[in-house]
């Protein structure tokens, strides 16, 4: 299993860079992982959009759609996709801790 | 319409095609491959692999005969004259002789002359052939999935040969002994035999609360209480639609909605199966065969009239052609897509589009899975023209489009993402770019997804949307009458319950 290390601290991922079990993340998981979205530096809109995240999938048990996020956080999507360059349902739910989107995603 | 293509783009340089093909993770399983699209294999003996593979394929032809009749027919007709290379898009960039199509379809079509008719055993007795090596099985893993079973390629073949049938019965037995991108796996895993029964992993909860949000967003927006209906009995249509759309395509299924609400049909999703999706299309046919009992079994629960399909070029496919051969025959339920039916709609005078809305250039890009065949190509385009003033065609389009270098399933596959969009995608971002197009039409979940990337990738300025996403813009919908007023209110802008448990 391929594992990430980051200031001392290794997490096993997927082939993909994903936290493997979803159930360890704190917010030093996103911290570490930011590097490997390129982020330089977590804002409190990124810990918004994190957040946000993070409590709907402890809720639901997926990312909420899109279109959620972006109406509860207020963020456009534009703004999202300057936040997390590589999107929402990867960049954001990677440093969010949710497994890898699936399917057409 | 010309037939024979004429390439936008000058042929790839060495060194773009190195990028293309290159890939900063390591394939897991297969060695010496072009293209690093990661497999999945269980049980992975190599030395096994060529006698597990004619074992398969003995039995595929057994038990599917039509597979006989037309590799019968086409190891006898093929001239291998490559006439095809002018329609593929993924030739045109690689100028690999490896990527012709027939080249493609030989790799199979001389395993079948060499093991399964009686002039190819004595030939192989003869010159003293062994028969299959590991390395052809190897080279067919990599060719079969540097394809994105367009099937633009059969319009050119002066023998009628169906490269890219050829191609999926290739990767149906190549699934068979256990040779599959991992990507399209984990995804049917999850729909087969998962708890949430989709692709996407979406718990029916989750769903709940997402058309919940999506009812209140058009109140919010349109003023007008919208419904999605979930396990309605008796309903006359039961929506099936790519479950991505469910996180990513939240205006598609607003339009969706509108019209439904314009058109006043009675229109379900099933609680217990809601995916549209079908990779078996991609890979395998017993996994298409088993999708397609699911999709039937929840339209019998409902007792419903039709199957609606969304906007999914694959599904639509999947479900139009082949639900009649594994649901029932002449009994099975009809299907219609969502494109048809709202073009039915409008020409009925049923849904009122605002022309003053839409004045942006607008292009349509076709779906390979629905255009193909001649299914949907004019329904999507008089609707467009309907309402949208600045309408500009691609050429080619049509049965004759340029696929958007996504499809076969290879637009799930994200660690080839730097193929789809150099390679296979190469000569659509050009034809997008000469549109000069702000929006691109795109309907279909797989199109959508690689499309948004190519213009990322290719640097194109063009928004790529569904057809339904400009109809919510310009749909004009009459104000909600006194009772739905009251029934919004009492339903607090919740949709209908579902039934008691969780999908199994």
């Amino acid at each position: 299993m391929p594992s990430y290390e980051c200031e001392g601290r290794t997490y096993d991922v997927d082939e993909d860079g994903f936290l493997q079990d979803p159930g360890l993340w704190n917010e030093d998981v996103a911290k570490d992982f930011r590097g490997t979205e390129g982020i330089t530096e977590l804002t409190p809109d990124h810990w918004k959009v994190i957040h946000y995240i993070r409590d709907y999938y402890l809720q639901f048990g997926i990312a909420p759609m899109v279109r959620k996020v972006c109406k509860q956080t207020g963020f456009s999507l534009k703004e999202i996709y300057q936040l997390f360059p590589s999107g929402p349902a990867k960049g954001a739910c990677k440093l969010a801790g949710l497994p890898k989107p699936t399917g057409c995603v | 319409m010309a037939s024979v293509m004429k390439s936008l783009t000058r042929p790839m340089t060495a060194e773009e095609r190195e990028k293309a093909y290159s890939t900063p993770k390591k394939p897991d399983v297969m060695e010496r491959q072009r293209l690093p699209v990661r497999y999945h294999v269980e049980d992975f003996n190599v030395e096994d692999r060529p006698r597990r593979f004619l074992e398969v394929f003995a039995s595929v032809l057994q038990h599917h005969p039509n597979y006989r009749l037309a590799l019968d027919h086409y190891m006898r007709v093929t001239t291998r004259c490559a006439r095809c290379a002018v329609a593929c898009p993924i030739y045109d960039a690689t100028h690999d002789p490896h990527d012709i199509p027939c080249y493609r379809s030989e790799l199979l079509l001389s395993i079948y002359r060499r093991h399964f008719t009686v002039s190819g055993a004595l030939r192989a007795r003869l010159l003293g052939d062994p028969g299959l090596a590991d390395e052809k099985l190897q080279e067919m893993a990599d060719s079969y999935y540097n394809c994105t079973a367009c099937r633009r390629c059969h319009f050119e073949c002066p023998m009628g040969i169906d490269h890219a049938l050829v191609t999926h019965l290739g990767r149906y037995l190549l699934s068979e002994i256990g040779i599959v991108p991992r990507a399209l796996v984990v995804s049917t895993r999850e729909q087969l035999i998962g708890k949430t029964a989709n692709t996407s992993a979406i718990p029916l909860p989750a769903l709940i609360d997402t058309l919940e949000f999506l009812t209140e967003d058009i109140q919010d927006e349109k003023g007008v209480h919208v419904p999605f209906p979930i396990d309605q009995e008796g309903a006359e249509y039961i929506f099936f639609t790519s479950v991505s759309d469910f996180m990513m395509e939240a205006e598609t299924l607003k339009g969706i909605a509108a019209v439904m609400k314009a058109t006043g049909d009675s229109w379900t999703i099933g609680s217990k199966y809601y995916d549209g999706i079908n990779y078996g299309l991609f890979y395998s046919d017993q996994v298409m065969e088993h999708v397609l009992h699911m999709m039937r079994a929840e339209a019998e629960r409902l007792k419903v009239k039709k199957i609606l399909i969304g906007e999914c070029g694959h599904s639509a496919r999947t479900a139009k052609f082949f639900y009649p051969t594994y649901c029932g025959g002449k009994n099975a339920l009809p299907v219609i897509s969502i494109l048809e039916y709202t073009q039915r709609a409008l020409k009925e005078g049923r849904i009122k589009l605002d022309p003053k809305v839409v004045t942006e250039a607008v292009t349509y890009h076709d779906p390979c899975n629905i255009a193909r065949p001649g299914w949907i190509v004019n329904q999507p385009r008089e609707v467009l023209k309907a309402f949208c003033s600045q309408y500009v065609e691609m050429a080619p389009n049509g049965r004759m489009n340029l696929c958007c270098g996504g499809g076969g399933g290879t637009v799930s596959i994200d660690e080839i993402r730097p193929f789809r969009t150099a390679v296979s995608g190469r000569l659509k971002a050009e034809q997008i770019r000469r549109t000069g197009a702000t929006y691109c039409v795109a309907p279909c979940a797989n199109c959508k997804k690689q499309l948004r990337e190519l213009m990322e990738d290719q640097g194109v300025e063009c928004e790529i949307l569904g057809l339904h996403d400009l109809i919510y813009k310009a749909i004009l919908l009459p104000p909600d009458s006194a009772e739905e007023t009251a029934a919004a209110e009492a339903a607090d802008g919740s949709t209908a319950s579902p039934a008691e448990g969780s999908p199994s």
